[in-house]
């Protein structure tokens, strides 16, 4: 049975004078709740990064294939000088391996969107010929000059969202996405703890210096422990991860 | 309680509900979308569609969590009654919210790929061998799924078409929803974010939800309904105990729940379950010469179980008399909407 | 076809299943069965998403009440015990993943630096 004394509201009658009060803090503290969830959440959304988009960038140079493509620029720009080794994806969530390959060891030009964090550098290529095309001139790859066995600590993520493409472009809400951009052929990158004779990325393939094997995709996003072989290729470090030494950190 | 259905029954209360409700979500979203980046010392800043993707996210737990303290807040103190009456708008209004926020994902984080979007949410993370990095997005497709089942469901409609309980029990849908939606965001955000502000809201939202809900089962367990016991008629009660305008309510052998009131003097027995959507009828008291319900007012001649004309609403009713001073009822119910002869209160009570 | 594309598959083909009897009821079931709906179109749409997605339930109830074989009791038996019940459980699953998430929680591994297992050489030649 209802308490006989307490106020009855019925939701088609005015609410009855006793429960005004309670109905009025009822309405005022629902609407503050709203209003502070919302400030505190959004203003204490973690930095995404300075990874960005610096504008269009076209250079020239030699296309080597180290799993993904890479090109060692031999004539740069303001923004990109001579000598600094570039990884390439397409627009979306495809690589540029199928258009890169055949140009293996030959001199290119090369058009697109440069997305630059840290040391990191990556063009997103322009579409057909007018992102990447046989060009004249001399070139060669550069001799890749192996640095020995390391165990480094630190996250796998898609080369092109860590870099700019997507803020924030790592971590494990991003998860899903890093693994449909790998799966799409674009290169992934090792975020390493501390940086590694220099550098605080890698590109990063699999142990034979193919393609990111599954376990990479398995420990995506994570922060993980995991040993290879580190080469640098031009100005870029490649790891060549062992996938069965893959440790997840506490 | 309708005679021909429209879309919405509106009345001044139900505006006020919405104005109120719609006032909330906006305000939280207008802070996280327009305000809150200019408070964010970032370098560059969140990418907008994630960012939105987080607000509406954000504010469609939030609402899910307020929504689901209403119910046990109700039981356990009836003035909460109130925000319990034009719940189901809050509901539908957050499912909008929450396909807003699984929109701009999945126009995100699954877009631009080979894959067709809605393959990938499915196949681009298929590791569900533990907790961190378990494929979160399948929860929240769950509960977005559970959502939309109830917000479409919410039209008085389907109450009378699947009847009150097949409707709850539908309903009850929302109870592993929330939990899904709990195990969203703990894999999902709560494992990316290393500001743990949210991780305390969602804390302390998730821990009330639960606390209330064991709170108001355990008391309903315990609750104040008398057990009727016996075969034939069955006693429920003393004369005494049933204020004027009011019910006592017991609980038949059975199972089903008899509402006792007196009106005018005059003892009569019916279904403590309302046509509408079950509420207790018993917990309303007399308005008019009509009993009404706590929840949504529908109202009934307590006499013969009919809301008044032209409403076409009918609940069952019992037969009812007394020895002594003691209220017996027939535990078997009679059909919705038959007529009873009430029974006088004895002259001694009255006195 | 990948499990995904099936399970997307089998999405279609309920909500297609689901448009063809929201048709059908609405434009003759829902006239039979409810006195309430006659003459009542504004609502209608309305309840075309609930049948798109609970049509199996819509066509039980609908056979149950054509064939005359509603028990009008059970209207009146709301199913409270349940409650019970559904609050454990879902106590539990939001215990549980909330215990899932906080413990697996990880720290960036600042802390720890590259380590050089062996030089250039050492390890494959």
């Amino acid at each position: 049975m209802s308490d006989p004394k307490k106020p009855f509201f019925v939701g088609y009658l005015p609410a009855p004078p006793d429960l005004r009060l309670f109905l009025i803090v009822s309405i005022v503290s629902f609407v503050v709740i709203f209003g502070a969830t919302g400030l505190l959440i959004g203003s204490t959304q973690d930095d995404p990064g300075p990874g960005a988009g610096q504008g269009r960038q076209t250079v020239t140079g030699v296309v080597e294939m180290i799993g993904y493509p890479v090109i060692h620029v031999t004539q740069g720009t303001d923004r990109i000088p001579t000598g600094r080794t570039l990884i390439l994806s397409s627009g979306g969530k495809n690589g540029a391996v199928g258009r890169a390959a055949p140009l293996e060891g030959q001199v290119v030009q090369v058009s697109g969107l440069l997305l630059e964090r840290g040391e990191l550098d990556m063009v997103q290529l322009r579409g057909g010929n007018n992102g990447l095309q046989a060009a004249d001139g001399n070139g060669a790859v550069p001799r890749p000059k192996p640095l020995g066995r390391w165990k480094l600590a630190g996250e796998i993520c898609d080369g092109k969202c860590y870099a700019g493409i997507m803020r924030p472009g790592r971590g494990l809400a991003h998860r899903a996405c890093a693994n449909l951009c790998v799966a799409g052929e674009i290169p992934p990158v090792f975020v390493s703890s501390q940086p590694v004779e220099g550098s605080d990325f890698l590109m990063l393939t699999g142990p034979d210096g193919g393609v990111m094997p599954q376990e990479g995709y398995d420990a995506m996003a994570e922060y993980i422990s995991v040993e290879g072989e580190i080469t640098r290729h031009g100005d870029l470090l490649v790891f060549a991860m062992d996938p069965t030494t893959i440790e997840v950190l506490p | 309680m309708s005679v021909k259905y429209v879309p919405v029954q509106w009345n001044r209360n139900k505006w006020i509900y919405d104005a109120v409700m719609l006032a909330g979500v906006a305000l939280f979203l207008w802070i996280f979308v327009e305000l809150a980046p200019g408070l964010l010392s970032h370098e560059r800043p969140i990418n907008a569609p994630i960012h939105n993707g987080r607000a509406f996210g954000a504010c469609a737990f939030v609402m899910l969590t307020v929504i689901l303290c209403i119910g046990p807040l109700a039981r356990l103190d009836q003035r909460f009654l109130p925000l319990l009456y034009n719940r189901r708008h809050f509901g539908v209004m957050t499912v909008f919210v929450a396909i807003t926020h699984a929109s701009f994902i999945i126009d995100w984080y699954f877009n631009f790929s080979p894959t067709n979007k809605y393959v990938a949410v499915l196949s681009a993370n298929t590791d569900f061998g533990q907790a961190l990095g378990f494929p979160f997005e399948i929860f929240g497709v769950f509960a977005l799924i559970v959502l939309m089942i109830l917000s479409a469901t919410s039209h008085d409609f389907w109450m009378k078409f699947l009847t009150p309980p097949v409707w709850k029990r539908l309903h009850y849908l929302i109870y592993p929803a929330y939990a899904a939606v709990v195990a969203h965001v703990a894999l999902g955000v709560l494992l990316d974010a290393q500001n743990v502000t949210f991780l305390w809201i969602v804390l302390i939202g998730s821990l009330a939800v639960a606390t209330l809900h064991l709170l108001a089962a355990f008391s309903e367990t315990r609750g104040s309904d008398t057990r009727a016991e016996g075969t034939d008629w069955v006693r429920i009660c003393d004369a005494h105990d049933i204020t004027e305008g009011f019910a006592k309510i017991a609980r038949l052998p059975g199972g089903d729940r008899v509402a006792v009131f007196r009106q005018d003097g005059l003892l009569s027995a019916i279904s403590n379950a309302c046509a509408h959507q079950n509420g207790p009828l018993g917990e309303g008291k007399v308005i008019d010469c009509l009993v009404t319900c706590p929840w949504h007012g529908f109202q009934y001649d307590v006499r013969n179980g009919r809301s008044p004309a032209p409403f076409t609403e009918k609940i069952p009713t019992y037969d009812i008399r007394l020895h002594g001073s003691s209220v017996m009822v027939n535990p078997v119910a009679n059909p919705p909407g038959t007529p009873v002869d009430p029974v006088p209160v004895p002259q001694e009570v009255l006195a | 076809m990948s499990g995904a594309e099936t399970i997307l598959l089998l999405v279609r083909w309920w909500l297609i299943i689901g448009a063809m009897i929201s048709v059908a009821f609405l434009f003759i079931g829902i006239d039979r069965i409810d006195e309430d709906a006659r003459g009542a179109y504004i609502f209608r749409p309305l309840l075309v998403p609930a049948i798109l997605l609970i049509w199996p339930l819509v066509l039980w109830r609908w056979y149950v009440l054509e064939a005359g074989r509603e028990i009008w009791s059970k209207h009146y038996r709301p199913p409270r015990a349940s409650h019970l019940v559904a609050a454990i459980l879902m106590a539990a699953g939001i215990g549980t993943a909330l215990f899932l998430g906080l413990s697996n929680r990880q720290t960036w591994p600042a802390d720890i630096a590259p380590e050089r297992l062996s030089a250039p050489g050492e390890a494959n030649e």
